[in-house]
């Protein structure tokens, strides 16, 4: 949709307009805090989600994060484990350490795996879609990652914002900070939930310490996509542009008793843009206008696949609108017991979404600078308890080995990284905390985590919290 | 006291010897002079930034050059054997690669590993002096003969209890970026800019102000005008704007004599309840204040409202900060000391400390321990050792950051990296919290606390409890009856035992689980278990009971749902604490004892010589000594920290940059003499914050205006506006513009304390599902009523899973970490808010019912609608535009329709079982709407209403009601 300005005024009489709120790097990070003043009056105002050059070369533009709440388990999914199948309902020898104690009994996965592709990559059978040679020699299945916290919550946050505490700056916060967004009219990282919201809530894709614009917006499945999007029922467009001119008016008479006032001006510029999003975002939620096989090819007509599905093709048309950062929540992956159908009803639900968001990227040519994660916030552990005396097959919180897919974005095609032990208990190849995976995925988008710094409470502070190394092993 | 716990390193470093070395260094011969700069720079410098890939390792050395030894450098490299010609620098290659001369050879490659112009320098001096290349044993003589000098050109050392090396213990530092650890100065109160018939300024502030505006070049802005002033004071002391008749009597009593006026108003302001309510909300950012525990199950903490009332309370009393201080960090164990001299016995002493037995003003001390139990907090599948670690680290920064300005975290896993605060001093502080358990615990409602609304508010409590105990019976009767039938089918008896006998009995021999249940009866049974441990809590907010800790041995098991005072507690328990290498529970290192930060060089009184800042290892009174020496006279951070918070709420900016932070990487003060001056001022007159509050706007600094006639000049030189030669201006808050709005329609209810309220929010919102633990949490109920509903929004109900949307939007800080300053930024979630959200339309609703209850005429009400909002009239180019906006708007909602809302009293949730995957779904009841008061709508009021709505919309929407100057 092109982006009118229906703009019945100019946007304001105070012309000193400026950047006041936004800077990149260390160097302009106290330019940043220090709102009240700017260095220039007479710059104009920049927006503050204004693209910006990548660092270095990047080999991704935007990222589509799909995350699986609950954590899967890497055994039942992408890193097979046949020793598990022969220990099952053995006593577990598997040591946790001081912090998560000891459980009974091993458990083997319910399904059967097989190599897919030309390059072999392993999966379950479960997988159907994402198995299809041209979806499989794609994918880079990483098994070498760690997680710190063994709490759905704070492990969101450690996968999210890099810290265990719930109150830094998201991913998608960083990669806007960095990068801006591609689209005036569209906030530069959207964020979609089931209708339940996951653990820790909003505070997953909180802009932290980094100024509010780059907050992920929450476009909602059901109601308003984004909250108080659209004027009040008996209120119409026409009514709404006569309500901006009216404050436009007062804003102007106002800003003639206080020149020199760079915030009057924003913050009418932030209607503005209000203005225009009310515009944009209903067109690009409507999805009425994809072709009934597109349609058909995100599941959308099937009740397993729907929501997903919905929210795939949601993520590429956002992607290809110029937003920088969507992130997918689908969650139900906390297979603590009844893990066969858990498990594969939670793939159900993503393998054909999934595969066709990957397809429709390839067919559009925007999989090379489009990097498509999929991961939980840790794995599951090779054993678990009995409860009421009776063996509960599931699993639980593991923190030492996970599973991530990626493609596209300049990760390597077709390929395995790291490893975990024969009973996947812990990663013992290619092994990095949280932390190297942000930092690979920031090197990825063109950004140097040790350079994309903000001035915090006394000191520059980076989504690594202390610096990190890329893997360079998952770059193709 | 356990003396074989001192092993401190203690450090006796002579203060006042020697400042820039001694008298015999200028006796050093040459080569001397040579092995002394290889051995305290040069030495260093190859280690650092050379040996790793020259030497280190012999095996794999780059280019052929080993920088490990004399010999080695002197042989060279692959390429070159002229790096090192002792005494001739100029020909010596070294410092041509070292200095990137040659771009074929720039060492140490990297360009943020290159050597700084003073390390350059000591490389060309230890050249010039023959380039020697002492022993270890000569090197170290050297090193411990600088240790001895204080200070050097290098920086000061300073004393502490010691790092974990040597290098770290005698690590030097900057005077600047020591500042906070120095004590207060006594500076001189400049004398101000005398002659050219400028009056002498009579109040300090504005004399050390003027000093460095004066520096600058830069006169102050002159004084704002009266009703910009009024504003001002209003938002800064109550939160709330002054209404349009407060404005005009001020104007009046301004004529007559402005300076009574404007002591009058701050007296009449800082007397008004809505002080306490405003700064409350302050201290209550900082100190993370939430009715809820946050993490996984986000448990209510019942009570917590009762610490908000006490901050609010201790506000409006203007109780000395030293007491605010000493009651929260250790009111308990005040109140269970009084206690105890009651008691005969212990037995006693923990019986009437169970029932809560306590006299009222030791009530008021429990609840202000509320502060130990602000943080977020679960250790749901988390090990007990490790859920303590995480609270008491939790409590250990959040005592750092609030009191001292201190962010403790940054040396929990190593030294502090810029800041002589080393890991030890951590683990010391972390000692005096070891013994500190969470629990709830009894203690009678106070006369100054307000037990309103009880009666109502459990009433719908138990009924949402009984709805949630209904359910599980059935449900616990249905698996019940259908293991019965199991059993019965198989011949086998009904097993009867313990539950550790019933566990034994074999897998086949007992029914399946939840046996007789379908999936979908299996999630709800789960979801209402939970909820009905939901509602036991929520109870709990009408029992006299309070979220405070107690002394004692860490319990076996944690559980966030429920924490009390176990019926035996070992009160000889004493633990051992160590420091935690990298922070690790595995990795114990040397014990310590409890004790404080040794770089205040603030002893504890009444302490052991070879131990000044230790607290001795009593389980008792552990917190209460760390307490009293953060509350000392003496202590540099903590009045430093007050006075630098409080005159940045006056502000909108602190001296010193980073209120949480005053370590060497924070901002440092922009003036320093004033911080110093003022916290001096401020301890020495009783630590009160109404004076202190009356002494900053006296000041001409304060009263000056917003605008300032060299502006241009102002942006250029002094673009942060740090120098203050003008009024910055400010953003509302959240809390504020919701306030606001609800005074000026005449909505807002005054009403003081008490259980939270629970104000209108986004229905969307209200009624979203939110993952807990094992459930969803349940829907966000409104308060019944409008006058429930529209308190002060501090009362509001604060959770951390789920943030009121129009607070958030606006800025309303994450609970979860403390905020030492909030973001203004201008975004468009804020407009949309503003412009269509419900509340919001509810509010110009409301309004402009007012307007026309109180005048006639169009033109009148809108007159009305503008003193109301702005508190003065509109102009004529005003009331024109406004009334054509109005008379357009009439027209239009003449011929819109609007359709009525309604409230839903149940909703149907749905949701995938955690653990299974499989969705399930099930109702959930919302009384609160049976017989729900709602706010006036659209709906309910004319068409010519709703055009005078808009109107009032347009106002609440403009930056005139947005900002202060």
């Amino acid at each position: 949709m092109p982006t009118m300005k229906i703009c019945s005024r100019p946007i304001s009489t105070a012309s000193s307009r400026r950047e006041f709120l936004y800077g990149l790097g260390a160097s302009l990070g106290s330019i940043a805090m220090s709102s009240a003043f700017a260095k220039d009056i007479n710059q104009p105002l920049a927006n503050p989600l204004a693209a910006k050059k990548p660092m270095h070369a990047a080999k991704a533009k935007n990222v589509i994060l799909l995350f699986m709440e609950g954590g899967p388990g890497h055994m039942d999914t992408f890193d097979p484990k046949p020793k598990l199948n022969e220990l099952h309902k053995t006593e577990s020898k598997n040591d946790r350490g001081l912090a998560a104690g000891q459980y009974q009994f091993y458990v083997g996965s319910p399904f059967k795996f097989r190599k897919v592709g030309k390059s072999g990559i392993e999966m379950c059978d479960q997988w159907q879609y994402m198995a299809d040679p041209e979806i499989a020699d794609e994918l880079c299945n990483y098994r070498g990652c760690q997680a710190e916290s063994l709490n759905h919550p704070e492990a969101l946050f450690h996968m999210n914002t890099g810290s265990r505490l719930g109150a830094d700056p998201s991913l998608g916060a960083w990669a806007t900070y960095g990068l801006g967004s591609l689209n005036d009219n569209l906030p530069g990282y959207v964020v979609m939930t089931e209708l339940a919201l996951p653990q820790g809530g909003s505070k997953n894709w909180s802009n932290g310490f980094l100024p509010a614009f780059h907050q992920g917006t929450r476009l909602r499945s059901v109601g308003s996509p984004i909250l108080d999007l659209k004027s009040q029922p008996n209120k119409s467009r026409e009514h709404q542009r006569m309500a901006l001119d009216t404050i436009g008016f007062l804003n102007d008479q106002h800003a003639a008793r206080h020149p020199k006032h760079a915030e009057l001006a924003a913050r009418m510029e932030s209607y503005e843009l209000a203005y225009r999003m009310q515009m944009e975002v209903p067109g690009v939620v409507d999805l009425q206008g994809e072709p009934e096989y597109i349609r058909e090819m995100y599941g959308m007509n099937q009740k397993e696949t729907r929501d997903f599905g919905t929210q795939c093709l949601m993520a590429r048309r956002l992607v290809e609108k110029g937003v920088r950062f969507v992130q997918i929540f689908s969650g139900g992956w906390d297979s603590h017991d009844y893990l066969e159908r858990g498990h594969a009803s939670r793939i159900k639900s993503v393998d054909q979404p999934m595969a066709a968001l990957i397809r429709d990227l390839k067919q559009r040519g925007m999989l090379d600078d489009t990097l498509v994660i999929w991961t939980g916030e840790f794995g599951r552990t090779p054993d678990n308890n009995k409860r009421g005396g009776v063996y509960s097959i599931g699993r639980g919180h593991n923190i030492d080995a996970m599973t991530m897919v990626m493609a596209g974005g300049g990760v390597k095609k077709g390929a395995v990284v790291g490893a975990t032990d024969e009973l996947g208990a812990k990663a013992v190849d290619c092994v990095h905390p949280i932390r190297d995976f942000h930092v690979t995925l920031l090197h990825l988008l063109g950004l140097d985590d040790n350079k994309l710094t903000y001035f915090h409470a006394g000191r520059y502070k980076q989504l690594s919290q202390f610096g990190g190394e890329v893997i360079s092993e998952l770059i193709g | 006291m356990n003396l074989s716990h001192k092993i401190f390193a203690w450090l006796f470093i002579c203060l006042f010897l020697g400042s820039n070395g001694s008298a015999d260094e200028t006796t050093l011969t040459n080569n001397e002079k040579g092995e002394q700069i290889f051995s305290l720079h040069v030495g260093q410098i190859f280690s650092d930034k050379c040996n790793a890939c020259h030497g280190a390792d012999q095996d794999e050395i780059q280019g052929e050059l080993n920088l490990t030894s004399l010999a080695g450098l002197m042989a060279g490299g692959a390429t070159r054997d002229d790096l090192l010609l002792p005494g001739n620098p100029e020909k010596s290659f070294l410092l041509d690669v070292v200095s990137w001369k040659d771009p074929d050879y720039e060492m140490p490659p990297k360009a943020n590993d290159r050597l700084t112009e003073s390390q350059i320098q000591k490389i060309r001096e230890w050249i010039e002096y023959g380039a020697p290349w002492p022993d270890a044993a000569t090197r170290q003589k050297y090193v411990e003969a600088e240790r001895q000098k204080v200070r050097t050109e290098a920086g000061v050392l300073v004393a502490t209890s010691g790092g974990l090396s040597d290098d770290w213990t005698y690590r030097r530092y900057k005077d600047e970026d020591i500042w906070a650890f120095q004590p207060l100065a006594t500076p001189t109160v400049p004398s101000g800019p005398e002659g050219q018939g400028k009056p002498k300024n009579a109040n300090p502030i504005d004399a050390f102000i003027a000093a460095k505006l004066a520096g600058a070049g830069f006169d102050p802005a002159p004084r704002a005008d009266p009703n910009v002033l009024i504003r001002r004071a209003s938002y800064d002391l109550v939160g709330l704007p002054p209404t349009h008749r407060e404005v005009n009597e001020f104007l009046l009593a301004w004529k007559k004599s402005p300076s009574g006026a404007w002591t009058d108003l701050i007296d009449r302001l800082l007397e008004s309840r809505q002080y306490g309510e405003r700064w409350a909300q302050h201290w209550l950012d900082v100190a993370r204040y939430a009715d809820t525990a946050g993490l996984s199950n986000d448990y209510e903490r019942s009570n917590a409202w009762r610490y908000r009332d006490y901050v609010i309370r201790a506000f409006n009393d203007d109780k000395p900060y030293d007491e605010f201080i000493i009651e929260q960090i250790a009111g308990d164990e005040l109140a269970d000391e009084q206690m105890r001299e009651r008691c005969t016995d212990e037995k006693a002493f923990a019986d009437s400390r169970r029932s809560g037995d306590y006299t009222e003003a030791e009530v008021e001390l429990l609840v202000a321990s509320g502060f130990l139990r602000m943080g977020p907090w679960d250790p749901a599948m988390v090990k007990t050792p490790e859920a303590r670690q995480l609270y008491v680290d939790d409590v250990v920064n959040a005592v750092g950051q609030t009191f001292l300005s201190t962010t403790m975290r940054c040396f929990k896993c190593h030294d502090h990296k810029f800041d002589p605060l080393p890991t030890r001093d951590y683990y010391r502080m972390y000692a005096a919290f070891a013994g500190t358990q969470m629990a709830e615990r009894s203690a009678p409602f106070m006369s100054s606390e307000s037990t309103d609304r009880f009666e109502d508010g459990e009433e719908l409590v138990q009924r949402l409890k009984s709805f949630a105990d209904e359910k599980v019976e059935w449900l616990e009767n249905k698996t019940s009856e259908a293991a019965d039938q199991w059993l019965a089918e198989r011949g086998i008896p009904k097993p009867a035992g313990t539950k550790a006998e019933l566990a034994d009995i074999p897998d086949d021999q007992k029914p399946p689980r939840h046996i007789g249940l379908s999936e979908e009866e299996k999630g709800r049974l789960k979801v209402r278990q939970q909820d009905q441990w939901i509602w036991e809590r929520r109870l709990e907010r009408y029992r006299p009971m309070v979220q405070s800790v107690y002394n004692g041995p860490t319990p076996k098991k944690l559980n966030g749902r429920k924490l009390r005072i176990p019926e035996h507690v070992d009160a000889d328990w004493n633990p051992e604490c160590h420091i935690l290498s990298g922070g690790s529970l595995e990795a114990p290192g040397q014990a310590v004892t409890p004790g404080v930060l040794s770089a205040t060089r603030v002893a504890i009184k009444e302490a052991p010589a070879d131990d000044p800042y230790g607290i001795g290892d009593d389980l008792h009174g552990r917190r209460l000594a760390l307490a009293e020496w953060i509350a000392d006279d003496r202590n540099p951070l903590t009045a430093r920290s007050i006075v630098n918070r409080v005159w940045q709420y006056h502000f909108g900016k602190p001296l010193a940059g980073n209120p949480n932070n005053f370590g060497g990487s924070g901002k440092k003060p922009t003036h320093p003499e004033l911080l110093d001056w003022l916290a001096g001022n401020f301890v020495e007159n009783g630590w009160k914050l109404k004076r202190l509050h009356r002494l900053i706007m006296s000041s001409a600094t304060y009263q000056q205006s917003g605008k300032h006639s060299d502006i241009d000049r102002i942006e250029r030189v002094d673009a942060d506006n740090d120098l203050l030669a003008m009024f910055p201006n400010r953003r509302l808050t959240a809390e504020e513009i919701r306030d606001s709005m609800l005074q000026i329609t005449g909505e807002l209810n005054l009403t003081a304390g008490g259980v939270p309220v629970m104000p209108e929010m986004n229905m969307e919102v209200a009624l979203q599902p939110r993952m807990i633990q094992f459930s969803l949490s349940p829907a966000y109920q409104p308060s019944r009523t409008p006058e429930e509903r529209n308190r002060r929004s501090i009362y509001s109900y604060r959770v951390r899973g789920l943030a009121d949307p129009f607070l958030e939007t606006f800025n309303q800080p994450n609970a979860n970490d403390s905020c030492e300053e909030r973001d203004v930024a201008s975004v468009s979630p804020q407009a949309f808010t503003l412009l269509n959200s419900d509340v919001v339309t509810d509010r110009s609703i409301a309004l402009a019912l007012r307007v026309e209850n109180e005048a006639d005429a169009v033109v009148a009400r809108i007159r009305r609608a503008v003193e109301l909002v702005f508190a003065r009239t509109p102009t004529d180019a005003e009331e024109k535009k406004l009334l054509k906006y109005v008379q357009d708007m009439e027209d239009y909602h003449a011929k819109t329709p609007v359709k009525k809302k309604d409230y839903p009293t149940s909703i149907s949730r749905s949701v995938v079982e955690e653990f299974s995957g499989q969705p399930f779904s099930y109702e959930e009841i919302l009384p609160v709407y049976e017989n729900y008061v709602p706010d006036k709508k659209s709906a309910d009021v004319s068409a010519e209403t709703r055009a005078l709505a808009d109107l009032c919309l347009a106002l609440f929407n403009s930056n005139e009601f947005i900002y202060v100057y």
